[in-house]
């Protein structure tokens, strides 16, 4: 079962996504980061497969926090869940920086586990 | 379900590769001149003219054409012909894709018409303001796209009430805002009853009953759906060639005689009728 860790300031973005990692059977949540730094402390403690973060946090943003994430770790997975992924250019620079997807808000249950399903 | 990008929807349903849509995106980088580059090869400016205008930025918050014309370093005539030239010469990710050998050219014709029949349920439908608003296609448009998420995420049954301009925006159990700025400036405002917190906390959390959730969560469940709704305006924002950022949204407990239009913003309220009880309403405090 991969591991999955969630990264984002939002408490309600964070049950649904727990919900659905949950209830998947092939993964599970192995935590919940509420920023790009938190993200970065509980990628090295908890060893994740895959990482779901936001854009846009408050304190380090999740945009910074992958630049960062891909340095420190090369064999890590993140995928970016935002409700700004219409805007070409935002879900160029995530791609450019080395995200392996991104999730446009709203977003369903499929939508989330064909990604994740594809990595 | 979202408004999307075009390469993103390729991706997702994995049309093209991640590592196609790289290359594609090297080569539109490589084509696509930025203002600068584009002045220069038409030769209007030199180089060295850039960097000043460049300098200049950091005190003054102008883009570079209107700062390469206030200069001196442009005319008017030469900025509207480069950014004829640019968008002439514009290379799209669906015509990279193709160059790349990532997709044919009948393959992109088959794949932009499922990407507009994707994206339709989001085409705005006309919505009547009251007359002189400022950027007035966008504030339409982000109450359209207000509707549509209301039915998409929420399912909620609701028929949208005339938008009216508003001296005082009335009090309400909560509000949620986010404020967008950019080339259209407001603050986005949902505010809603004790009643449909709650409709909204079930939707966004799948949820049966939300009895027992503590308050934070529920604000919060408000909060991100303000938060959906604004992404999407500022991508669709964009395919108008309007750039919006969005800031993080607050709650507003408001005081039970209404929030005071500050001086310089307009209110326009739209209500939207959800059912006996229960009161939705969307404000824009657009800045004038």
């Amino acid at each position: 079962m991969k591991k999955v860790l969630i990264v984002d300031d939002s408490l309600s973005v964070a049950r649904q996504l727990e919900k659905i990692i949950a209830d998947s059977g092939d993964f599970c949540c192995v935590g919940h980061a509420k920023n790009g730094a938190e993200a970065i402390r509980m990628n090295h403690t908890e060893n994740p497969d895959l990482i779901c973060m936001d854009m846009n946090m408050p304190g380090m943003d999740g945009l910074t926090a992958l630049r960062s994430l891909v340095v420190l770790d090369k064999e890590v997975k993140v995928v970016m869940i935002t409700s700004l992924g219409g805007i070409g250019d935002k879900f160029t620079e995530a791609i450019k920086l080395g995200a392996r997807s991104v999730i446009s808000k709203p977003f369903t249950t499929d939508d989330v586990l064909r990604v994740l399903r594809n990595l | 379900m979202a408004v999307k990008f075009f390469g993103q929807f390729l991706v997702e349903n994995r049309i093209v590769s991640r590592e196609a849509l790289l290359r594609a995106i090297k080569l539109q980088d490589e084509k696509n001149l930025k203002l600068g580059e584009m002045a220069i090869s038409l030769g209007f400016v030199t180089r060295s003219d850039i960097e000043r205008a460049h300098g200049a930025q950091m005190t003054k918050d102008m883009k570079l054409g209107d700062l390469l014309v206030e200069m001196g370093f442009l005319t008017l005539t030469q900025l509207d012909e480069v950014i004829v030239r640019q968008k002439s010469t514009h290379l799209y990710i669906g015509e990279a894709l193709v160059l790349v050998g990532a997709l044919s050219n009948g393959q992109l014709q088959r794949h932009l018409d499922e990407f507009k029949q994707d994206q339709a349920q989001y085409v705005s439908e006309r919505i009547e303001l009251p007359d002189g608003v400022a950027n007035a296609r966008i504030w339409e448009m982000t109450a359209d796209l207000t509707y549509k998420m209301i039915t998409r995420v929420l399912g909620l049954q609701f028929r949208p009430g005339k938008c009216q301009t508003v001296a005082t925006v009335g009090t309400n159990f909560m509000m949620a805002a986010m404020d967008m700025t950019g080339d259209a400036e407001a603050r986005y405002i949902i505010s809603v009853s004790e009643g449909l917190q709650k409709e909204i906390a079930k939707a966004v959390l799948h949820e049966m009953n939300v009895d027992a959730e503590p308050g934070e969560v529920l604000e919060d469940t408000v909060m991100e759906f303000v938060n959906v709704v604004c992404g999407n305006v500022a991508a669709k924002a964009s395919q108008m060639g309007k750039i919006i950022d969005i800031h993080p949204p607050v709650t507003i407990h408001p005081p039970v005689d209404g929030l005071p239009v500050p001086d310089g913003q307009t209110a326009l309220c739209f209500p939207i009728h959800v059912g006996e009880g229960d009161r939705m309403e969307l404000i824009l405090l657009i800045t004038n």
